[in-house]
This record gives structure tokens, sequence and C-alpha cells, in this order.
């Protein structure tokens, strides 16, 4: 199974690559996460992805300021583009 | 030679302590050099002309008619690199002529023959002589300066020497530009051709314009100004105007013979003497007759109307000029448009462009109309270099013409090919910005501009990624490592669809040859990929089918199929039917649909809806492939993959999902279709196979071992069977009735599949059987055709029901209608 085992590994992205098509776990900036199937990327970490569901984890502050317990909303989208800049990280999926 | 731009750094104490333990020739430097002490010690405005106008002087205006499109066509191919070389090769040249220490005052440029001359060459020379014989803090210079014109003896040849180098300085036409309106500058000689303007040129151009103004105001106006306009309205005057040809005027000079200057000077004239006979008048020369260097006054009247009248005209186009500022033009815009596509180049184009690729030639190919000989959808730009171009409506860049597309993809390929001649080995571009951080570069090592990809990457191979095992068996592959197989399958695979596209005109034959030969290379490697000849118990699941069961392998398949040749797409087929158990869509089938999808937990529900794409997607990619090829295959080798199916898997789980239904569907019908040859067709007389008598025993006993197998769960494998039995609860009494509508359609034609089988199945069977068969299915046909009579259920998804019924009826002759 040598021949399995040829292919190009010189970067980082290229292991990025290994996840193209499949589902991956995006984490982003401003307490954002994504699932969803990884299309597309660049060296920037551009990234397309379709059937993503998006999770932005919030922490309300009452008027007093005291912080109520983290809250999460949930969106779902076809089709998005990820902006590389705030790509903090890639997973695969957990399966 | 100390100082910092010219200035001196030390201490002025110190310096004295320097002077006096010092040699007789770093004493001569020292007067060379040190002039702008002068300057720096009194504080005061001293006004050398001599190292002012050297550093006014402009240069660097060679390509000025150039730039603002003074002299005829501009050329619109820019050569940078060839371009700089002149101004890099020119320097050298000026300062091998002439030799000299910092350009920035005339009193280094002069100062080599002070070792000859006992008088001061130039008032800078005698400046500059002072500062090492007088204290420094001392504020009353302007006496010091006094002796300047009692030195009467010297200024002969103080004005007649600047004008012996003027044989060299004719060499360059950069006195052209010389604004006119500043008559000082034209005091001193030019600078040298080519020069390019030192940090001390700057700086002293810097100190001169501070110290210029001054001396016009009433109260600064210091005695080297008094002294030069005495010295202009009186001793100047005797030297005749029409200055005598430059060549004549070397000799004269008494003090520079023998000097390297001279002989320099003369060899320079010797070589060039056209350069040397420059003729002082017209434009070109106006603001430098050799003998025009001293007083402010001397240009003649008409000179002085010519030069203005140039300089008019000058500022009058720098003004038009300024108007666009700051705005790109059409060269600006072609450069930037250059780079860029010369950043589009690949040593691929197809591959690294390929949706685009792709999708313009589906567009083209449903436009016939505009099928023009002309679509071309790369440009090559040389062997190994290409971009994509072609989009669906012509160019891909938007309004250029096809013309400008043809120039800047020439020049785009000039600049590509230096760009990858001069490459350095060790290239970091692929590095560079893959983590997102784009380097700014560094003097050491500079940001290149264009960035060339390099076509070979040393791969490097992580241990982990390589299946170390050998023997018989193995551990089957990891997800990481199908993953790896699978991005080097598509590699493979799109260069090799590359390659097909690439296909030279069938009239070359050797070309053709050729090409056939890259295309089989190229389907070997990618068949070894594909792991297909691994045996065939070397892990569970086989190689191949780890790749199949990625989504990602499953669309691959179709492609895969098209390119191979009929044997190793048929050794493909039976690895495909040998190991279809080990397919995760066989092994792992979707379970079947829950009444009440609010029981299951989150986890289960993803998990349900990636399996149920996945067998989606393999029904979906594989399936068909599977089917073509079945239907190329002849009894016996159908007879043979459904008896590997039936010896290696358990049949009645694999028939009781979807894809394995319809293998076997599939199967049974190419079987079918073979064995009830048609009435031989006049027409059509290679349809005529009848299958040999011991394929059809073959089929016979496989067939019957099929049905013997399958009998008893023939009634499990439907769909809705499947649901019942696993509906527990209220969840049971659901399943039968009025759930949701678009489930219960869906539902039903997933029975469609199965009710297909058994009339597959029935078709195939001998008489005795079919009997057996029926009986067999008799619960679930009695209860489909009531279901479908009920009137609860709605009228789409009984006339459905009915049609399944019927298909598996009407291959026995028989009908739902004759069931009361």
């Amino acid at each position: 199974m040598d021949h399995a085992a040829a292919a190009q590994i010189s970067e980082p992205l290229d292991l990025v690559k290994l996840a193209l098509g499949e589902r991956v776990f995006i984490k982003l900036r401003g307490d954002r996460t994504l699932t969803g199937t990884l299309h597309a990327y660049d060296a920037h970490m551009n990234l397309v992805m379709s059937q993503v569901e998006e999770s932005v984890h919030i922490v309300d502050v009452t008027d007093a300021g005291q912080p109520l317990p983290p809250r999460v909303e949930r969106r779902n989208v076809e089709m998005l583009f990820v902006r590389g800049d705030s790509v903090i990280l890639i997973s695969p999926a957990q399966q | 030679m100390s100082g910092f731009f010219g200035f001196d750094a030390a201490l002025p104490e110190r310096r004295a302590a320097d002077q006096s333990d010092r040699g007789f020739h770093q004493s001569q430097t020292d007067q060379m050099f040190t002039l702008p002490n002068a300057r720096e010690e009194e504080d005061l405005a001293v006004y050398n002309w001599g190292d002012m106008g050297a550093s006014l002087m402009e240069d660097g205006d060679d390509f000025n008619d150039e730039t603002f499109g003074g002299s005829g066509p501009v050329d619109q191919d820019f050569q940078f690199a060839p371009q700089a070389a002149p101004v890099a090769s020119q320097a050298p040249r000026a300062s091998a002529n002439q030799p000299r220490g910092p350009i920035a005052s005339t009193a280094s440029r002069y100062g080599p023959k002070k070792a000859f001359d006992p008088f001061a060459a130039s008032e800078d020379d005698f400046y500059a002589a002072r500062p090492t014989a007088k204290k420094p803090s001392k504020p009353a210079a302007k006496p010091k300066a006094q002796p300047a014109p009692s030195q009467g003896g010297s200024l002969e040849s103080l004005w007649s020497k600047p004008a012996a180098p003027s044989p060299l300085w004719g060499a360059t036409p950069s006195t052209t530009s010389q604004p006119p309106l500043e008559p000082r500058n034209s005091q001193t000689g030019p600078p040298p051709p080519g020069q390019i303007k030192s940090l001390e040129e700057i700086e002293a151009e810097m100190a001169g314009a501070s110290v210029s103004e001054p001396p016009r105001g009433p109260t600064v106006v210091s005695l080297e100004e008094i002294e030069r306009q005495m010295m202009s309205g009186s001793e100047t005057q005797p030297i005749p105007l029409p200055a005598p040809p430059p060549r004549e005027q070397t000799p004269v000079a008494p003090g520079l013979a023998g000097s390297g200057y001279a002989t320099q000077q003369a060899l320079l004239d010797s070589m060039f003497p056209e350069l040397g006979a420059h003729p002082p008048s017209g434009q070109h020369t106006a603001s430098f007759p050799p003998g025009v260097q001293g007083p402010p006054s001397e240009p003649s009247p008409q000179q002085r109307e010519q030069m203005e009248a140039l300089h008019r005209h000058i500022s009058a186009k720098i003004e038009s000029m300024s108007r666009y500022n700051n705005l790109m033009g059409t060269s600006d815009k072609d450069f930037i448009t250059r780079i860029q596509l010369s950043q589009l180049a690949t040593t691929d184009p197809y591959a690294s462009d390929f949706y685009a690729q792709v999708f313009s030639a589906l567009k083209r190919s449903r436009m016939p109309a505009s099928a023009e000989g002309g679509d071309q959808s790369v440009v090559k730009i040389s062997q190994n270099f290409g971009l994509g171009v072609s989009g669906p409506t012509g160019s891909r860049f938007g309004k250029m013409g096809s013309a400008t597309m043809q120039k800047l993809s020439g020049q785009v390929k000039r600049l590509v090919e230096n760009r990858a001649l001069h490459q350095k080995h060790s290239n970091t571009a692929a590095l560079q910005g893959a983590l997102g951080r784009v380097s700014r570069g560094n003097t050491a090592a500079p940001r290149p501009v264009l960035a060339m990809p390099t076509t070979t990457r040393a791969e490097v191979r992580p241990v982990n990624q390589l299946n170390q095992q050998a023997g018989p068996r193995r551990q089957p592959l990891t997800r990481k490592q199908v993953m790896y197989a699978l991005e080097e399958l598509y590699d493979a695979m799109l260069e090799l669809e590359q390659t097909r596209r690439d296909m030279p005109p069938p009239t070359a034959m050797e070309e053709v040859q050729r090409w056939n030969e890259a295309c089989a290379v190229k389907v070997q490697v990618i068949w070894q990929r594909a792991m297909v000849m691994e045996p065939l118990d070397v892990s569970n699941p086989h190689p191949f089918i780890s790749l199949m069961n990625a989504v990602k392998g499953q669309r691959l398949f179709p492609r895969l199929l098209r390119h191979l040749p009929e044997q190793q797409a048929l050794t493909l087929l039976t690895l495909l039917v040998a190991t279809y158990s080990q397919l995760d869509v066989v092994a792992r089938a979707p379970p079947p649909p829950v009444a009440d999808a609010s029981l299951l937990t989150k986890a289960d529900r993803v998990d349900r809806a990636r399996r149920e794409v996945e067998t989606d997607n393999f029904l979906h990619c594989v399936v068909p492939g599977v089917d073509m090829l079945i239907n190329q295959c002849k009894l016996g080798l159908v007879a043979g993959l459904l008896g590997i199916l039936l010896q290696r898997s358990n049949v009645a789980q694999v028939a009781s999902t979807r894809p394995g239904v319809a293998l076997l569907t599939a199967l049974l019908s190419r079987a079918q279709s073979l064995i009830r040859v048609p009435a031989p067709d006049p027409m059509n007389p290679q349809q005529v196979q009848v299958p040999d008598a011991n394929e059809l025993d073959q089929w016979n006993k496989t067939y019957a071992y099929l049905l013997q197998t399958l009998l008893p769960h023939l009634s499990d494998l439907f769909p809705s069977s499947i649901a019942q039995k696993a509906a527990f609860g209220p969840g049971a009494y659901l399943m039968s009735g009025a759930g949701d509508v678009r489930d219960g359609v869906e539902m039903e034609r997933r029975e469609a599949e199965v009710w297909g089988f058994a009339a597959a199945l029935a078709v195939n069977a001998p008489e005795e059987e079919q009997t057996n068969l029926v009986g067999a299915l008799r619960d679930k046909i009695l209860h489909t055709v009531q279901a479908a009579r009920d009137p609860s259920s709605t009228p789409e998804r009984a006339q459905i029901k009915l049609r399944n019924v019927n298909m598996f009826l009407n291959g026995l002759g028989l009908d739902a209608s004759m069931i009361e």
C-alpha cells in the first residue's frame, strides 16, 4: 500500500486538503463555530462550505453586570464563504 | 575620510590633535575633503558656489523626454531590468574616468590635481584649506576670506579650469533640462553623466537651499558674495565670451600637465572627438557653454531668452501633466495587469483552474451558435506555463480585446520566463502565505514581486501515513490514509483527464501514438493507486472498498471507470461484487425510519442523515457505473458474479439494503435479457448471441441457489417490513398509517425498488419456483393491495402501492385487480 502514501505533504494546508469534500468543524473568531462540508480553501484559509450550521456562543450580561449563563444561537446556511482571517481552527468533524 | 554626510563628526579639539600627527598624504586628503567643516565651524551662512551648484544639478534626466512624451512614440514595452542596467553601468564608467572622492563637492572632484598645483584650483579648494589652519571657534571668519581676491594670479585658472572637463560632460545630454532661471547653477559644471544622487548630494542640496536664501537678504551678505560680485564685475571680463573649444583649452591649463586628470582628458578627447568638439551653440548646450561658468550675467540675452522659453515650456508641460498626478494611466494599468496575469500563470492551467474550464466547456457546448474556431480556453505562455482565459462569453478578461490579450500574454510570457530563469533554487514561494501571514521580506531577502510556483516539490512523507504492514492480512486503511489515497487519485485523475483533452490531431500518427502511450501510463498509475489488485482478503474492508466508502471516492468512481480498459473494468467490478458486503452502505445501511423523529438523539439524527447521504450518493454515483459494466457481461460472467456474491456475503443482508437490491436487480435483469434472446433481428444479426448451454446451466444453478437462500427472507427485504420490525411501542402502530405524506411516498419509492427486484426474481424463476415466490410474498401482496384500497391512504400513495404490486405480479402474468 506504499503508493497510497505518495500524497505530497509539504505544508500544513496539505492536510486541510484531505478534508475537502468532507464535513469539517471550524472555529472562528467571535465565539463562532461552523460545521459543514468543506469545498474549497486557499492559502489565506478562506473557505467555501456548504450545509453549514453556525453556532454563536453568547454570554448576555444583565443591567447589573451579572453574566447570564451562556447560550448558543444556531443558524443553518446552505452555502457559505468564510473569510480566512477569522478562522482559528479546522478539524475533521467528529464522526 | 571622516565625516557623516561630509560633515566632520570628530570633535574640534580632537580634530586639531589628529592633524598634528598625520602624514602628508592624510592631511592632503583632509584638505580635499573637509570643506564642509568650514561651514560647520564658522556658524555662518557661507556660500560655496562650487559645492552647491554641483548638488543642485539635477541628473537622471536622460529619459525625461520619454517620460513626459517629448520624443516620439513611447515604447510600451517596459523592460525594467534592462532599463535599470544603463544607470548602473554608467556610474562606474564615470567614476573610472574621473578619479575622485565623494562627488558632492567640486572640491573633491578637483582634489587630485592639488598635489601639483600650488594655487587653489577653485574657491572650494581655497577655503577647504582654511579650516585646517585656523582655530575652529573663531566667529569672525570674514576677514579670513579676504585673501581670495589677493591671490589674483589664480583667478585665471579659477575661471578657466571648470571649463576643462566640459568635453567629458558634453557627452551627456542631461544639460537639456537645466532650468536656466537659476543662473547660479550654471556657475559650476554639471554632474557626471548618469550620476545617481548620493546622500551627500542630497544633503548638500538641502543645505544649499537653506544657505542660498539668506545671502539675498540685506543683513547677511557674506564677504564671499561681495567678492564674487567684484570678481564677476571686473576680472572675468577679459576672458573672451565665446570660449575656445575645450580641446584647445585642455593643454592650456599648465597645472594639469602630467596629472592623471589631464591625460585622461586627452585620452577621452581622442576617443570621442565628436563629443569633445561639442559646439557651444544650440539648445542642448545653452546652459553650459564652457566660458559661461562664472558670473550669473554671462549668458547672452538671446540665450537667456531661449532658456527661459524652454523652461516655460517644460514647466507648462509639467503643469498640464500634474492634473493626472496620482491617477493610473494605461501603461500603469497594463503593468498591473501584467503582474496579475503572470500570477495566474501556472504549470497546469487546466487542473489549477479546473472548475472554470469545465464550466466554460459546458457553456460553450450549450451554445453551438457561437462555436468559432478561435475559442481557446488556455493561453500557452511557454512550454510549461499557461493561463486559462476562456469564459463562457469569449474573453475571461472582460473588455480587453483578444489583440490586447495577445500582446499582454507575450509580455507576461517574457516576465514569467525571466522570473523562472532567475528563481533561486531554494524557493520558499510555496510556503509564503501558507499560514495566512503574508511576509514582507527584508533587504537581505526581498520579497519577489512574482513568485513562480516550482514544479518540483519535495515529497515529505510522514511515517504514519504509510501502512507499513506487509503480509497477507493487514489492518484496514485508516481514515487519513484513505484521504491521502483519494487525493492522490484525484490528482492522477486530473492529470489523465488533462492529457486526454490534449489529444493531438488524428492525422499526426506519431503524436497520437505517443499520446496513447502517455494516457496508458497514467491509467496504469491510477489503477495502482486505486489498489484494486490488492489480494481480496488483504483487509476488511478491502483497500479499494475503503476508498469507495468515502463520498469523495464514490464520486470518483464513474470518472475512474471511463478511463479503464475493459479488462481492468471487469476486474474492478468483480472486486466490488466480491467485497460488496464490506461497503459501508451495505454493512452499515441506514436504519429504517422511525415514526417519530423526536425520539432520536441529535447524534443519532446526524448519523442517520450522513448514512442516508452516503447511500444516496452511492446509488447515484457507483450503481449506474456498475449497471453499465454488468450490461456488458456475458451470461457466464453474470453467473460468476452472482456466485461470488452468494459465496462471499450474506445475501439476505446485502439484499436488505438499497445498493444490494440494485446490484441484484441489475444482475438478474442482465441475465434475463441474455437468456430471452429476442427473435433474430434481420437488421442486426450481431445481436443474436445464444448463450451456450454451459453458461446457461451455470446460471440456472446459481439462480436456484440464490432463490433458495433468499426465499425465507424475501418478505423481510421490504423497507416497510424492516421499519415495522424495528418499531416498538406506540411507534409500531403509527408506522402503518398516516405518517408524513412525503415520507410515505418516499417509503413507497423504496418499496418499489424491492418490488422490482422481486419481479426480476420472478421472471428468471422457472414455473415451479414462481409458485414458491408468490407464496413467500403472499402476505406482503395482500397487505399492500389492501392498504392501497384503504380509503384512509392518500390516492397518490395508493396508486404507487398498486403499481409496485403489479410490477411483480405482471412478471408472473397476474394482476392486482385479480385479488379480492
